[in-house]
């Protein structure tokens, strides 16, 4: 798909740019004068971003400005001089202390650390523990930091393989004696991969701490410094040895929490405060200092053996279905053509879904498909006794879920289909059990809390405790 | 070379500044004054007794960087309404800048300096004037168009040369005063040339442009106090052009000269904001062998010449500093401080608080009672330097506690004192103390800083490395002005690696059709536009006033006939609409069709001159009538002769009754008494020969 030499000497530009270019032998990183029916610029030719247009070309001009010209606007350009320079992230030693805990960082692929290449924007991770004592040096007061890399996706791109792979190394990570493990994430999907770790890795005796960023570490108002430092902090000496996710609590640069990991929901597009514990309150604030403040009185202590109960399968065969008003039996009956094995309905209210679809669940559950209902509206119990559609429902085989999202139950069926793939009982019995925190006995009263907006009180409140 | 960590010490402090020092990049040759024979004999002179080519001998060049705002309904990159003022505070946000990494590896010395502040940032929000996108939690909405077009716009009235795609590009910024740590920017246009008549050196100079932005303004700063800076975000965010000069300004008027030349042709596009703040500028200042200074957002162009003048001065002194520290041998090396943590564990510096005695003065027994850390540094071969002067008022050791101010966060002053101040606050018996502990000579000298531990761990590293920057004379810095024409310390000048392109934005090709467009309907500019005003008969300060006031384009649209109409509606336009505003408390625009009327009857004759004014005004405020009948009232009434005849005929008894002390005094009062009567319909000549005639008045002393 790509001509090796040439298309690094034209990375990015497409004809009738590119032909412009040849026709006056002008190359990526050329120094150029270019006279154009717009007036006389200079500068560096860049490579070209692949989604771009492919009418103009990129120039760097000596302020540091990128402009663009157009392909028909060009009268003439004379290569000058040619300057490529290859961006390299600074490397340091990570000092290394004998008196300090050991943490493993896996990386995934998201950014949690990153450098920017100048010149073309893009951004080179830093990962090696040099590149990242190189841009984040507070980790070397923390711990001895060694990293490992496991894929390089993005976020959207984890999934069923990737989790078992990650699950795999963390077991290994216990069982060589780590005082902690760091997971770098991108956080679109950051709280499905931690309920998946919280079920194929349980009775940690160590902490597992999931961190991202939401404001790429290029920018100097970056969120991942300190997420990360965070993140080390509760990984090399936090009291809680369970999956979490470790992120800003409030927009400001204040504290983060620690999220049981299938407890936790990604609940903004762009907001740094955007990890939210659903129906419950968090396990703890990490400070500044490092220091840890407990919030919830339940969580897994750390420990000193090595015990964890590692239980490593996924089935793909799941899905998560949304319930709208409308719907249509033929949706549920295509599942079962394409061999679905299970589904996690997302119901209204309680747990409803309407009465036309009611056939098709029939047939399905005949089908030996295992049907779960859980919640669109995220907090809350599924319960299916107050009306009586709700009892139709379960008398179509429908299993309700507690208070565990949409999310996890779709994770916690996976992983509990790839564990017992002919043992239908032996999945429902796992899914109505608490393995690991996704369901709770009850709400606490502060579990729901997502203010209002402009109202006095709300106003008051984030006056003081600043977001 | 952080090789020398003392035993058992951990070699990371707590806090979490990196180990990188600021590497002083070499300045840009873009920032160097292309002369290097600096007339360092040249004596101190006060602003207005310098002529131009007085400036020429101190090689004095100066640049502009204006910031105009511009008026459109929206922010750039979000859909806030803009210029809107606020003081009121819904929330509150808090945040850090971290430094990253430049292309070379190294951290930006601008950036480096921020972090080492390791200030808090306060963001003060409004809802109405703010979103999400403001404090850094939303990806950018898409450049404004309103924004671009002007832009393009203002960049076509400067003559330059606009690109085909703009590239956003990320410009940082970590003083915290735009939360993302970036400004969005992108290049509108380069390179022009505009004439530059008013220049003090000549008619047939031009100012030539360098390049014009397009970038959203950054916030308000409400305090500044230790660790803790204060933000108001209403301005953020808000669409501006910069415009950067080439250093064509050789005179510190050209500069003010230049300044309002760049205004007023921004201001011809009719589409900038206006008022305090609207516009701003940077001004860049060197002298022969010195580089480039920039002193930030000044707001008056009447304050400008001054401040260039004094900054001109402070480059000499401190290249005359350099001189004598480079025939006194001082190097670098001399100045060298170990990386050490505290760095008052170096030879150049040490714990003084033991060397204090009781009978130092006041602030220092305070410091002592707070439990502060006191360091002494010595700077060898000094002796004098700290008292040289810099600027009206201030000496070098001025350029040190602004550092110390601003970098180190020392606020409650004083919060040093050096061996060159006749009125230090230490005892003569101390210094010598201080001295033989440090193992000073009579050559050297030493200052004395006391604070907060780690701010002072800071403020000794920025003493000396204030002191080694003396040996290459200016260093390249952003100023603030102060309102008595000198400058303080702002941040160190960033070099262009802190330029970066903008992932968040894709390209946006200028469509031609925009260009045409804006090339077609392009207003006059205004130098061209008063020349015009002037052939046509009005005086240059008229012509001026037309312009600068806004009342150029229904100056135009009314176009009296002749020079004389076009001088008495310029008069009308400055005086008459003024007055009615300022009554009114309304710019209201009138309406040209109304005041076209009393032009048109002015010209054709039907209205006699002397009721111009009057039915200017009342075609201003009787809006409920049409403008004919509001002319009639003057021009069309039947019988002015008739009516001069009954005026004279009640005049003549109350006349008759007064006295006056002259003839002409009679005449002139018997004129106020009847003219009202028939203003408009005959001349004032007329009306005077009437009365004379009728009251049979003495003319000899008229």
């Amino acid at each position: 798909m790509t001509e090796p030499t040439e298309s690094e000497d034209y990375k990015g530009y497409r004809d009738p740019m590119r032909g412009v270019m040849q026709r006056f032998g002008v190359t990526v990183w050329s120094e150029i004068h270019a006279r154009t029916t717009r007036g006389d610029f200079e500068g560096l030719v860049l490579p070209r971003s692949e989604t771009a247009d492919a009418d103009h070309l990129i120039l760097k001009l000596v302020s540091g400005y990128n402009i663009g010209i157009r392909h028909d606007t060009v009268l003439e350009m004379r290569k000058v001089g040619y300057r490529k320079a290859e961006y390299k992230i600074p490397e340091e030693p990570f000092p290394v202390d004998p008196g300090k805990p050991r943490v493993m960082l896996f990386g995934t692929g998201g950014t949690i650390a990153s450098r920017l290449d100048y010149r073309t924007g893009a951004v080179i991770p830093a990962f090696s523990p040099g590149e990242l004592y190189g841009s984040v040096p507070e980790l070397a007061d923390i711990c001895n930091l060694e990293t490992e890399k496991l894929f390089g996706v993005f976020s959207e791109n984890m999934g069923a393989p990737q989790y078992l792979v990650l699950a795999e190394h963390v077991g290994k990570a216990i069982a060589d004696g780590y005082d902690g493990v760091v997971i770098g994430h991108g956080t679109d999907t950051m709280h499905h991969t931690a309920a998946a770790l919280s079920f194929m890795v349980q009775n940690s005796p160590i902490p597992i701490v999931m961190v991202g960023s939401q404001r790429s570490s290029d920018r100097p108002s970056s969120d991942a410094a300190r997420n990360l430092i965070a993140a080390t902090w509760a990984a090399a000496k936090g009291p809680i040895a369970e999956v979490v996710v470790c992120m800003f609590g409030p927009t400001s640069d204040r504290y983060n929490l620690l999220h049981r990991g299938t407890r936790v929901r990604k609940m903004h597009s762009s907001y740094r405060s955007t990890f939210r514990t659903l129906g419950d309150i968090p396990l703890a604030m990490v400070h500044e200092d490092g220091s840890i403040e407990h919030l919830h009185e339940n969580y897994q202590p750390r420990r000193d053996d090595r015990d964890a109960k590692v239980q490593i399968a996924f089935e793909d065969k799941v899905t998560i279905l949304y319930y709208y008003p409308n719907m249509q039996p033929d949706v549920i009956d295509a599942l079962v053509q394409c061999g679905y094995k299970g589904i996690v309905i997302a119901g209204t209210g309680l747990g409803h879904v309407n009465k036309t679809v009611y056939p098709a669940l029939r047939r399905a559950r005949d089908a030996g498909v295992q049907i779960y209902m859980t919640l669109q509206t995220l907090w809350g119990f599924v319960q299916m006794h107050v009306y009586e559609t709700g009892r139709e429902i379960l008398d179509l085989g429908v299993i309700p879920l507690a208070n565990m999202t949409p999310e996890v139950g779709y994770i916690k069926l996976g992983w509990a289909l790839g564990l017992h793939p002919n043992d239908p009982e032996r999945v429902r019995e796992l899914m109505t059990a608490t393995v690991a925190g996704e369901m709770t006995e009850g709400e606490p009263f502060d579990g729901y809390l997502v203010l209002q907006g402009g109202v006095p009180e709300a106003a008051e409140l984030i006056r003081k405790v600043w977001w | 070379m952080g090789s020398g960590s003392p035993a058992g010490r951990c070699t990371l402090r707590s806090s979490p500044v990196p180990r990188h020092r600021p590497r002083a990049s070499a300045p840009a040759p873009i920032d160097l004054n292309p002369r290097t024979d600096t007339p360092l004999d040249y004596p101190v002179r006060a602003f207005g007794e310098m002529t131009p080519q007085d400036y020429a001998t101190l090689g004095f060049m100066c640049g502009l960087e204006v910031h105009q705002q511009l008026d459109t309904r929206g922010k750039l990159f979000c859909r806030c309404p803009g210029g809107r003022w606020t003081t009121r505070v819904d929330a509150e946000v808090l945040r850090h800048m971290r430094p990253t990494l430049s292309e070379l590896g190294e951290y930006d010395g601008t950036a480096l300096m921020e972090f080492r502040t390791r200030k808090e940032i306060v963001y003060q929000l409004d809802r109405r004037t703010v979103c999400t996108y403001e404090i850094d939690d939303t990806p950018p909405f898409p450049i404004d168009d309103e924004s671009v077009y002007v832009a393009l716009q203002v960049a076509a009235l400067y003559g330059l040369d606009r690109v085909s795609e703009l590239q956003v590009m990320r410009k940082q910024y970590l003083d915290g005063s735009i939360p993302t740590g970036f400004q969005r920017t992108a290049m509108v246009a380069l390179a022009g040339a505009l004439p530059f008549p008013d220049s003090e050196l000549g008619p047939d100079r031009m100012l030539r442009i360098r390049q014009l932005t397009l970038e959203e303004d950054s916030c308000r700063e409400v305090s500044d106090i230790g660790h803790r800076i204060v933000f108001r975000t209403d301005r953020l965010g808000m669409p501006l052009t910069e415009t950067v000069t080439e250093p064509d300004l050789l005179t510190p008027r050209d500069v003010e000269t230049g300044g309002r030349m760049l205004a007023r042709i921004a201001r011809a596009s009719g589409r900038v904001r206006r008022g305090a703040g609207a516009a701003r500028q940077d001004v860049n200042v060197s002298i022969a062998g010195s580089r480039r200074v920039e002193i930030k957002g000044v707001s008056q162009h009447r304050v400008l010449p001054r401040l260039v003048h004094i900054e001109a001065f402070r480059h000499l002194e401190l290249l005359r500093i350099r001189a004598l520290l480079r025939e006194r041998g001082v190097t670098a090396e001399l100045l060298a401080l170990p990386q050490l943590d505290p760095p008052w564990e170096s030879p150049l510096a040490l714990d003084a608080r033991s060397l204090l005695r009781d009978a130092d003065a006041e602030p220092l027994q305070q410091a002592r009672d707070r439990g502060d850390m006191v360091a002494a540094v010595r700077l060898p071969r000094f002796a004098g330097v700290l008292g040289h002067r810099t600027q009206p008022g201030h000496c070098f050791d001025h350029e040190i506690i602004e550092r110390l101010r601003v970098i180190a966060c020392l606020t409650s002053r004083p919060f040093m004192t050096h061996s060159d101040d006749p009125n230090s606050l230490v005892r003569a018996a101390t210094w010598r103390e201080l001295r033989a502990a440090l193992g000073a000579d009579d050559e050297d000298a030493i200052a004395l800083v006391w604070g907060p531990h780690d701010d002072v761990a800071t403020a000794v590293e920025e003493i000396v490395g204030r002191c080694r920057e003396a040996l290459i004379g200016v260093p390249s810095e952003t100023r603030q002005a102060h309102r008595n024409g000198t400058t303080g310390f702002e941040r160190i000048l960033p070099g262009p690696e802190r330029m970066y392109p903008d992932t968040d934005t894709p390209p946006w090709p200028v469509p031609d059709a925009w260009l045409a467009e804006i090339d077609a309907a392009l207003p006059e500019r205004p130098d061209v536009r008063e020349a015009r005003y002037i052939d046509g008969g009005l005086s240059p300060r008229a012509a001026r006033l037309i312009i600068d006031d806004d009342h150029a384009e229904l100056f135009d649209t009314l176009a009296p006939a002749t020079a004389l109409g076009r001088r008495r509606l310029a008069a009308a336009l400055e005086c008459r609409l003024v007055a009615w505003w300022r009554e009114t408390d309304a710019r209201t625009a009138p309406d040209p069709e109304r005041l076209r009327a009393v032009v048109e009857a002015t010209d054709t004759g039907r209205l006699h001159p002397e009721a111009y004014d009057t039915v200017f005004d009342a075609l201003l405020r009787q809006s409920e009538r049409t403008p004919s009948s509001v002319v009639d009232d003057w021009a069309g009434r039947k019988d002015p002769e008739a009516a001069l005849t009954a005026a004279i005929g009640s005049l003549r008894p109350r006349l008759a009754a007064m006295r006056f002390s002259s003839e002409p005094a009679r005449l002139r009062w018997a004129l106020g008494q009847v003219m009202p009567a028939v203003l408009g319909q005959l001349t004032l000549a007329d009306v005077r020969a009437r009365l004379i005639a009728a009251f049979d008045i003495g003319e000899q002393d008229a």
